[in-house]
């Protein structure tokens, strides 16, 4: 009995340690992996120091280590100074993060001055893995209908799909049931965006793409004007990989959404 | 009172995964991709509490979670209330004791609620359908469901038998007289 509750136990443990590791693994970056190299470093560093001084001593270099008196009241003076340092740059930080979310706000009204517009916040995200929809605090109360494009300061964010008083849901362009009408800001090719499932989640799928149409990777796509929702000219991303398919009205392209959805944060919505 | 006691914890309950799943899962996630603690709660609703408290706490957290965020209310409501009702199926042919048992109707009825949740939004809102992304999500979430059961199960099964103990009647086996 005591056996079988301990190896539960020892199960549980083990299966958090992978979780958790399958996590970090998974959203690791490898241009991160410093980590490792601090780990590393964490382990030779007592070693390196220790040959370090040895060789000072014997190479008759240790002058600096004779005043320790002196060095302990110098490095209890730098703690007091670093705790009160740490502290002031916390305030700061907080100052700092205000002030990017303010003007964040005033650069997004700024930029889109041709319209009319309220700002919001995301308030809450979707728990599905297989749709885009943001609820913002902005609603009919504020003049926000259903069907007016939401923006963020990168580019298109979607469009209201239905409103409450104090709030809105916002079918992102990353949401499959999602279409908007796109050009090619050089060429301007037209064509349609789709959301898609696949990717990090700021992926979206260019269709219905003209058999003479020339589409080049990291070209700028922005929205079209048609289909009655979205605002002509408003940028959605980068065509990141063009796919050639046998019958030339199947071609398609990925297109790199502009907004960084898992990262958003403040939107505009565009009321007239 | 007692049972309503076990509501209000249920709720509590329901309260606590959605804030997981809104906030912590966000960026707590494997290759971007979420568990769904709601299938377990209900299929451990339905397993325990029986087939009415399945289906009903099934279709009121499906209500909520459309209310809250979904584009059609109906279908979340629709498919967790299924998860009720089949796992209320499950307790009558499977044994519950049984950790492998548990973790396998969790396969089971993922797999099940989000194949039915993305055929039915694929009909109402003509998705181009994307199957192989689809299923690679599903295997991850599945993966996810699987792992956080095993780490909750001894939670789970306290849980459960306090909840047998109060939505279920005491059945007299007949069989054994």
């Amino acid at each position: 009995m005591y056996k079988k509750k301990k190896s539960g136990v020892i199960g549980i443990v083990v299966t958090v340690i992978i979780l958790i590791l399958l996590v970090i693994l998974s959203n690791i970056k490898i241009e991160n992996l410093t980590v490792v190299e601090n780990v590393f470093s964490t382990i030779v560093m007592p070693f390196q120091n220790g040959f370090t001084m040895l060789k000072n001593k014997i190479s008759g270099n240790d002058t600096f280590f004779t005043d320790l008196d002196n060095l302990k009241n110098e490095n209890e003076e730098l703690k007091q100074k670093n705790s009160e340092l740490e502290q002031s740059l916390r305030e700061l930080e907080i100052i700092k993060a205000e002030n990017t979310t303010l003007k964040e706000q005033m650069n997004l009204k700024e930029k889109y001055g041709e319209y009319n517009t309220v700002s919001g916040y995301v308030i809450n995200r979707d728990i599905s893995n297989y749709t885009g929809m943001v609820v913002i605090n902005v609603g009919s109360d504020d003049g926000v209908q259903p069907n007016m494009t939401v923006i963020a300061d990168k580019g298109l964010v979607g469009n209201v799909v239905s409103v409450t008083a104090n709030t809105a849901k916002v079918q992102t362009i990353v949401d499959p049931a999602s279409s908007v009408s796109c050009i090619i800001s050089t060429s301007k090719d037209a064509f349609i965006t789709k959301g898609s499932i696949n990717g990090s989640g700021r992926e979206i799928r260019a269709t219905y793409i003209p058999t003479d149409a020339v589409l080049v990777q990291d070209t700028s796509v922005e929205t079209s004007g048609l289909g009655g929702i979205y605002p002509k000219g408003i940028h959605v991303g980068t065509i990141k990989e063009v796919v050639n398919t046998k019958n030339p009205t199947d071609k398609y392209a990925t297109i790199e959404t502009a907004v960084d959805f898992s990262k958003l944060d403040t939107v505009l919505v565009i009321l007239n | 009172m007692k049972k309503a006691v076990c509501i209000l914890l249920m709720f509590l309950a329901f309260l606590i995964i959605y804030f997981l799943q809104v906030n912590f899962f966000t960026w707590f996630n494997i290759a971007g991709v979420m568990p769904n603690l709601f299938v377990v709660l209900i299929l451990v609703i339905g397993l325990f509490a029986g087939k009415n408290t399945g289906i009903s706490t099934g279709i009121v957290a499906g209500l909520l979670i459309d209310i809250f965020i979904s584009k059609k209310i109906g279908v979340t409501a629709i498919t967790l209330g299924l998860v009720g009702f089949i796992g209320a199926l499950l307790d009558k042919n499977f044994s519950k004791d049984s950790r492998i048992t548990l973790i396998l109707m969790v396969i089971i009825l993922t797999v099940l609620y989000e194949i039915l949740n993305y055929a039915i939004n694929a009909i109402i809102f003509s998705y181009s359908l994307e199957l192989i992304d689809f299923f690679i999500k599903l295997a991850i979430e599945t993966l996810f469901n699987i792992l956080i059961t095993i780490i909750f199960y001894p939670l789970i099964q306290k849980c459960g038998y306090a909840l047998e103990e109060n939505f279920k009647e005491t059945k007299i086996l007949t069989r054994y007289f």
